[in-house]
């Protein structure tokens, strides 16, 4: 093969001055990083916002001057050593293959910027997400995630508070977090803090508040049909005064509120104004995982519910009772044990009565 | 005889079944992994114009701040088939379907895959999965996006249970095409290619092959799980019933995670194969780049937590998920220096597959360290479930993986169709994807610092700005895409003649007639050294009568 091996001097051509060039590129970048707080785009409610600042700061400065060299090597090599029109068709590259002092420094130096950035994210890590939890608990507040709003609850106020949440300033503060139905996420982007709200778990949220303000508070789990405007609500950060007067209105407010559990009352639902349409909805929400909308025969957990209150196969219910709106009220209220297994209460499929008189309007009108 | 003389492979290699002469054996059922892979690359690319044009409808649904061009509903079904496609129907796909079938088994001197008919029906479910996927639109597609996280999935209507069983099947064709090509790379190379002399796209291949064979097995049993749970109410996630909604995320990501690698690592395998072809020089360290993808294929397992900083791990579980990430970028930060290196000293020629590749390298670099940023518990505490991870993820996603594909596209076109591309479509088409991709997701990256949460139907109008700078620069990328359909379709028809080796490339694959007979070699070659020498002669002998008119190899006895 006949070739024209190409012959480089030293590195080539600019290269020097050009990596001097993307050095003081990079330089500049990480002085702009160590001046700028982040605080200039999003403000700090709480004292940890400030050290998860600093990392990113780090980051950006060492990220960003990175790609500058990855950029700008690629971009600079890209001109300098294009085939050029007065080469000879098979002109070839330099033939080098390897250089082991070179891989041994490139395997090094990422080792070592890897250890850095292992030391600088643990520093940080450590005091918020281990060491927080042996200090003091501070306010305990919780708050748990509904489709598509949050609800908070405070020791000494009965049960929950709506709307905004308050908190005084320079209080060391434990968040309990939880979901009621799916999974939501409580994000407040002005504490750098996020905890996923997640149904039968208690996630904790341990920072000390900071700055007086208003900062939205943002579900980032899907949640939902209308999850993007579950941000509708404020983290208010307040002096104490202000927050001790807002924890009384609302103990006065939720003075007679009940801290138990919903349970199932006695009496039975009234029926009157069921609406079929708005129980197929929920009936395809809430019971089409077991039931099917088919004979009684067709049985995915329990048993088909096509015609359940017209079906001359079977006058009576599981229950052992008539087939009546009533009787079925009675089961979607108090559930079920027998020969199919459990059909769950009324509170723990979360239906309303208004729910179970149109559940009953619907099924009613399934002939 | 004279063919005898030049024959030193020899053997069970040389067994050649008579070419099928049925239009639906030889182009429809065919087991030729030269044609399966073209049928993969076809599909692909079907399933790659639909899935993007649900994300048009994403990107013109959030030119308004209150949304308001499909219901809210809607636009939550629109994302979800979106990722759901882009990842099982287009990049695993099209990175080890089409182009692992096509050109793996050429650069390995086989003359097909170990299971020709395994891969005929691994082909054959991914069709199939696809038009699953597509319509559960029509039963009310699932809205939890492409991870699907209960107790939300469990809301789903019934095109949910529909998206488990059409991701299932894919499961299954990844997984068999992975077991395929692994054994086709351990067994069927050609006499004289030892592991070290085989091409970085084998070695891409290798990696990814056992990734997609154990991977996706975790991924066949979460899926069962909640389709189980939906359509009979066996509970393994709903809390209400004694379930665990973490479960799912722990299987879908011990998956997902590694699903990550293969769809990034024979992009990888692709760029180290054109840097030195169009930089006329060998590939800068060769068995750190085959090391390396062997150490993130490996790595790769072992950190699928980090997507779960904020669901509520134990916080001391954080801590190893977050150091074995940081771990990664050792050998990712080697890819890229070395990949860079190459282009130090050469004779670069700036041919579309060239660029596509440079691009590929930077700006998969800028998605690996905004990587560093969601890997470090405390920042991503902040970013998690936010725009910023939107714009990690299609940097490595689309930045590298589909700026790979279309790399190795217009690499390997001229071997598949004998026909060249059209050279300034080509550069019209990089120009404007670079621009409308950066224009797309760059300003992702400071709305989601900034406090906008991914999946939303409608936000903030403080967000409204940037995110019409994104939708605009997404149709310029959609126009980008358009121009390499219509250049595909003018090279078909048009395309000059491109001869055996246009690029004067070195791998196996470039020594014989374009497009390959059906026994891919007259004469499986013997293999004598590394493929990038290029001032030196090849290394292969046995290929003397590939370009001549020397008879073909006669086929075995009827079978």
């Amino acid at each position: 093969m006949i070739e024209k091996q190409s012959s480089v001097k030293g590195l080539g051509p600019g290269f020097w001055p050009f990596t001097a060039l993307l050095s003081l590129l990079a330089i500049a970048n990480i002085y702009y990083w160590a001046v700028t707080p982040l605080s200039r785009w999003m403000p700090t409610a709480v004292t940890v916002a400030t050290q998860i600042d600093e990392l990113f700061r780090v980051f950006l400065a060492v990220g960003i001057a990175l790609f500058i060299f990855i950029l700008g090597y690629a971009v600079f090599f890209s001109i300098v050593f294009r085939a050029r029109k007065d080469d000879p068709p098979d002109a070839l590259g330099v033939q080098i293959h390897d250089n082991h002092k070179l891989e041994l420094w490139w395997t090094v130096l990422p080792t070592i910027a890897v250890i850095l950035i292992s030391w600088v994210s643990v520093r940080v890590w450590f005091p918020i997400q281990i060491a927080s939890a042996a200090t003091p608990a501070g306010l305990v507040v919780e708050s748990i995630g509904h489709q598509w709003f949050y609800s908070f609850r405070y020791p000494g106020i009965n049960g929950e508070v709506t709307g905004n949440m308050h908190l005084p300033d320079n209080e060391p503060v434990t968040l309990n977090v939880t979901s009621e139905d799916v999974i939501h996420s409580f994000w407040v982007p002005a504490m750098r803090l996020k905890q996923d709200m997640v149904p039968g778990l208690v996630n904790v949220m341990r920072f000390t508040t900071d700055r007086d303000g208003r900062y939205r508070i943002i579900c980032t789990e899907f949640c939902g049909v209308n999850h993007g405007v579950m941000n509708t609500q404020y983290l208010v950060i307040e002096p104490k005064v202000a927050y001790d007067a807002w924890y009384h209105k609302w103990q006065v407010k939720n003075a007679t509120a009940s801290n138990a559990l919903p349970q199932v009352s006695s009496a039975p639902v009234d029926l009157s104004d069921g609406s079929a349409a708005a129980g197929q909805v929920l009936f395809s929400q809430k019971c089409s995982a077991c039931h099917a909308v088919g004979p009684f025969s067709q049985r995915i957990v329990g048993p088909g519910l096509k015609g359940v209150l017209h079906d001359p196969a079977h006058p009576n219910l599981l229950s052992g009772k008539p087939a009546t709106p009533a009787n079925v009220a009675d089961i979607l209220q108090h559930g079920l044990q027998g020969s199919y297994g459990q059909m769950p209460t009324q509170v723990q499929n979360a239906l309303t009565d208004k729910d179970i008189a149109n559940l009953v309007a619907y099924l009613n009108s399934l002939k | 005889m004279a063919v005898a003389a030049t024959h030193v492979g020899g053997g069970i290699a040389d067994h050649v079944h008579p070419e099928p002469q049925g239009f639906i054996r030889r182009y429809v059922f065919s087991i030729d992994h030269k044609i399966i892979g073209i049928q993969y690359l076809i599909t692909g690319f079907i399933f790659l114009v639909l899935a993007g044009l649900l994300a048009e409808v994403i990107r013109t649904q959030l030119m308004n701040a209150n949304g308001g061009f499909v219901s809210n509903n809607t636009y939550n079904e629109v994302y979800s088939i979106h990722g759901s496609a882009m990842v099982w129907l287009v990049v695993i796909p099209l990175m080890t379907g089409a182009f692992g079938n096509f050109v793996m088994p050429l650069q390995l001197g086989a003359r097909d895959v170990a299971f020709p008919w395994l891969n005929m029906i691994s082909f054959w479910m991914f069709p199939v999965a696809g038009l699953m996927l597509f319509s559960s639109f029509l039963m009310g597609a699932p809205v939890a996006g492409w991870t699907e996280y209960p107790p939300m999935s469990l809301q789903g209507e019934a095109g949910t249970s529909m998206w488990c069983a059409a991701i299932f099947l894919v499961g299954i064709s990844s997984t068999l095409t992975g077991m395929n090509f692994m054994v086709t790379i351990l067994k069927m190379r050609a006499p004289g290619m030892t592991l070290t002399r085989m091409p970085l796209f084998v070695w891409a291949q290798l990696a990814t092959a056992p990734l997609s064979m154990v991977a996706t097995t975790a991924l066949a049993g979460a899926l069962a799980a909640l389709f189980m749970e939906r359509q009979f109410g066996v509970p393994f996630f709903d809390p209400t019933k004694g379930g665990s909604p973490l479960l799912w995320q722990h299987m879908f990501w011990f998956y997902s995670h590694p699903a990550v690698y293969i769809m990034i690592l024979p992009a990888f395998g692709m760029i180290s194969e054109i840097l030195p072809t169009f930089a006329r020089k060998p590939i800068f360290g060769y068995k750190m780049i085959a090391f390396s993808s062997v150490t993130i294929a490996l790595a790769g397992f072992m950190v699928w937590a980090h997507h779960m900083f904020t669901s509520g791990l134990a916080p001391f579980m954080q801590l190893p998920f977050m150091l074995l990430t940081f771990v990664i970028a050792v050998p990712t930060g080697v890819k890229i220096f070395s990949w860079i290196t190459t282009l130090w000293g050469g004779k670069i020629h700036f041919t579309s597959a060239m660029l596509f590749a440079i691009g590929f390298v930077v700006l998969f670099a800028l998605g690996g360290i905004t990587g560093i940023f969601l890997a470090s518990v405390p920042t991503d505490l902040h970013l998690h479930g936010t725009y910023f991870v939107v714009a990690h993820f299609h940097y490595v996603l689309v930045g590298g993986s589909l700026m790979g594909i279309f790399a190795g596209f217009y690499y390997w076109f001229p071997k598949m169709s004998g026909r060249m591309m059209n050279e300034a479509l080509g550069k019209w088409h990089f120009w404007l994807f670079v621009a409308g991709f950066n224009g797309t997701f760059l300003p992702m990256h400071w709305l989601g610092f900034e406090g906008m949460p991914r999946r939303v139907a409608v936000y903030d109008p403080q967000f409204q700005f940037w995110n019409r700078v994104e939708s605009v620069s997404s149709y310029v990328m959609t126009i980008a895409i358009l121009l390499f359909f219509v250049n595909i379709l003018i090279s078909l028809r048009r395309g000059k003649k491109a001869g055996p080796n246009p690029w004067k490339a070195r791998t196996l694959e470039w020594q014989i007639p374009s497009p390959p007979h059906y026994y891919n070699f007259k004469h499986v070659p013997t293999v004598y050294g590394l493929p990038y020498d290029f001032s030196e002669p090849l290394p292969y002998r046995g290929l003397d009568d590939e370009l001549n008119d020397a008879p073909a190899p006669v086929p075995a006895g009827a079978h």
